[in-house]
């Protein structure tokens, strides 16, 4: 037993250094110490390991797929290294799976990453979820926008309380808005610049096959587009999604594209880009909190905008909106027909345009303009959509 | 232009002529469905209240009748606050617990809310106790309640020991300790002044005053750093 405390003691010299003949002198006496005190039973934590080795022995022995595993008289140093881990990891493993019949079964109760695996869809709104979710809890009164008024249900412990129903009926056309635009073939930008909003905007935007900004806006993204956006990489795809060839010579001509709606989940920090939209006539929705002035956007969702349950709540709701959208259009192509207007601005690609795209294809040349790396983003077309 | 820019909520209006106007070629993808479901109308404050007019419009406070209820219970059972809880919600969807059964419930913690909770039964619902009647009730439940968590523990507490278990030494045990180190040391010093005191009493008789004096004081100042030195240790 002395001998094993000194190895602990030394044990950071000893790791840092080889593995010395010293030490393993040391560690072979405490293994056949530790046998001895096992069998009489002197000491119950070394009786207690052992038994564990016993068994991770055995299941290494019923499991041949599993990491190599020591007999007692493979090298000592192994089994201090490697060996044991591996095997009471086994072991662990195994008693989780053997397990797993027994006890109670809690459920339904919150799982964080649902909200970012599994986001809620429109039907799925209720006032118990987005109670549930913080999305009634405004700022303190002194804060107010009187702006906000209507949304507001009452005064509770110094803050405001937005009206639940409110905010579910807000939410529920705002979702009408956004499937009725990926329907229609339309180009939804999805904001969310807050620490920790990344990942439910860039899932909303993969849903609903849109773009999303989890950084700063670059101003000027809409109002300057052809600086700022106009090197960006554009494809044309038809009605299935499909990308089409021979377009590039016509969409280096193009002006850049813009969003069709804008959702926001921060207003706060984004009043630059929302007053691009209004600029441009983009419909916007936006949560707007107690704090936040509702004129800013088009489709205020009077919530919570600091809670990330709540932000995670209103962009997987909006996301699902999209993906419902998006799967009616696809769904009526398939059956032979557009959810939108087709425009008529792109020509058919001549023969010498396909040629041309192959050639820079196969010589992996740039093509006609050099494409820069931007997030992916989607838009409506000549019965084909352009996607940049 | 005004204070408020109205151009977000004008989409709808704006879009439509400049489509009438010939500006853009066609409608947005957006456009039917934002006919169908407009923007609100912004900017409108419902009148909540009548009576002062700077307080029209002014939201009202929320107000329970648990409030004071709460109020009471956690006056007179201000620890109650200071156990943990569990505020995060699973679905939100709480309904399914029977406070006409008593102030435990098979799927929440039984906790001071709970007492409200019953103590509401008892005084508004179909009991229609008298409020104190009702309280003393729903309290004295609770009561129980804590009282056969402490036996549990106890019990588990036993049991453990029993198996072996060793909890470490307690908040009194540790107490003890520090206190018995405070009292050996002050001990340990009491004697250095006892014996520095009986030798310069001593001194004070011995033959050579010259010479003892300096020895007097020498004496002195060394065995007092040593006392300091044992004090500081200590």
């Amino acid at each position: 037993m002395i001998s094993r405390r000194l190895i602990l003691r030394q044990g950071r010299r000893a790791l840092s250094q080889p593995f010395n003949t010293q030490y393993r002198a040391y560690t072979r006496v405490q293994t056949s110490t530790r046998d001895n005190a096992g069998l009489e039973g002197e000491n119950e934590v070394d009786a207690v390991k052992q038994f564990f080795e016993r068994q991770s022995a055995a299941l290494a022995a019923s499991q041949p797929s599993a990491s190599p595993t020591q007999s007692n008289e493979v090298d000592v140093k192994d089994a201090e290294d490697t060996g044991d881990t591996a095997n009471y990891y086994h072991l662990a493993r195994h008693q989780k799976k053997s397990n797993t019949q027994f006890g109670s079964a809690q459920d339904p109760f919150y799982k964080p990453r649902e909200l970012i695996t599994n986001p809620p869809k429109p039907e799925d709104i209720t006032l118990e979820l987005l109670l549930a979710s913080q999305s009634h809890l405004g700022h303190k009164t002194s804060l107010w926008n009187p702006a906000n008024s209507r949304y507001i249900f009452g005064i509770r412990d110094g803050i405001h309380i937005i009206s639940l129903e409110v905010t579910a009926a807000f939410l529920r056309r705002a979702a009408k808005l956004v499937s009725a635009v990926t329907e229609a073939g339309g180009l939804v930008l999805f904001v969310g610049t807050r620490a920790g909003q990344d990942r439910c905007v860039v899932k909303a935007a993969e849903l609903s096959g849109g773009c999303h900004l989890f950084e700063r806006w670059t101003p000027g993204g809409i109002t300057n587009g052809t600086h700022i956006l106009g090197q960006c990489k554009t494809k044309v795809v038809d009605e299935h999604e499909q990308e089409l060839p021979g377009y590039q010579n016509q969409l280096s001509q193009r002006a850049a594209l813009k969003p069709d709606l804008v959702v926001c989940l921060n207003p706060l920090e984004n009043y630059v880009l929302l007053h691009e939209c209004a600029l441009d006539n983009i419909p916007t929705i936006g949560i707007i909190d107690t704090d936040a002035n509702p004129a800013w956007v088009t489709y205020p969702i009077p919530a919570n905008d600091d809670s990330l349950r709540c932000v995670q709540v209103i962009g997987g709701v909006l996301g699902r909106a999209g993906e419902a959208g998006k799967q009616r259009r696809l769904a009526a192509a398939k059956e032979g027909y557009l959810t939108y207007q087709p425009k008529q601005q792109l020509k058919k690609p001549t023969f010498a345009d396909l040629a041309q795209e192959k050639l820079h294809v196969e010589a992996d040349l740039p093509p006609a303009l050099p494409p820069a790396p931007t997030p992916a983003s989607h838009a409506s077309s000549d019965g084909e959509h352009l996607v940049q | 232009m005004g204070r408020i820019d109205h151009r977000p909520l004008s989409v709808l209006p704006t879009a439509h002529s400049l489509f009438t106007s010939g500006r853009a070629k066609s409608l947005p993808p957006w456009f039917a469905i934002a006919s169908a479901f407009p923007p609100s109308q912004a900017l409108v404050r419902p009148q909540k209240r009548s009576g002062k007019k700077s307080k029209m419009f002014m939201p009202l406070p929320i107000a329970y009748r648990e409030d004071k209820m709460r109020e009471e219970f956690f006056g007179d059972h201000p620890w109650e606050l200071a156990r943990p809880r569990v505020v995060l919600e699973g679905d939100g969807r709480n309904e399914g617990w029977d406070w006409s059964t008593g102030v435990v419930q098979a799927g929440r913690p039984t906790d001071g809310e709970s007492v409200i909770q019953r103590w509401l039964y008892l005084h508004r619902g179909p009991p229609k106790l008298p409020k104190y009647q009702a309280y003393d009730i729903a309290r004295k439940e609770f009561y129980r309640v804590r009282h056969d968590e402490d036996i549990e523990r106890r019990v588990a507490h036993e049991e453990a020991l029993h198996t072996g278990a060793y909890f470490g030494l307690g908040p009194l045990e540790v107490g003890e300790i520090l206190e018995d180190t405070a009292y050996t040391g002050w001990k340990y010093w009491a004697e250095q002044q006892i014996a520095r005191l009986d030798r310069a009493v001593q001194n004070s008789y011995s033959a050579v005053p010259d010479e003892v004096e300096g020895e007097g004081v020498e004496g002195e100042g060394s065995v007092a750093e040593e006392g300091e030195g044992k004090e500081k240790a200590m």
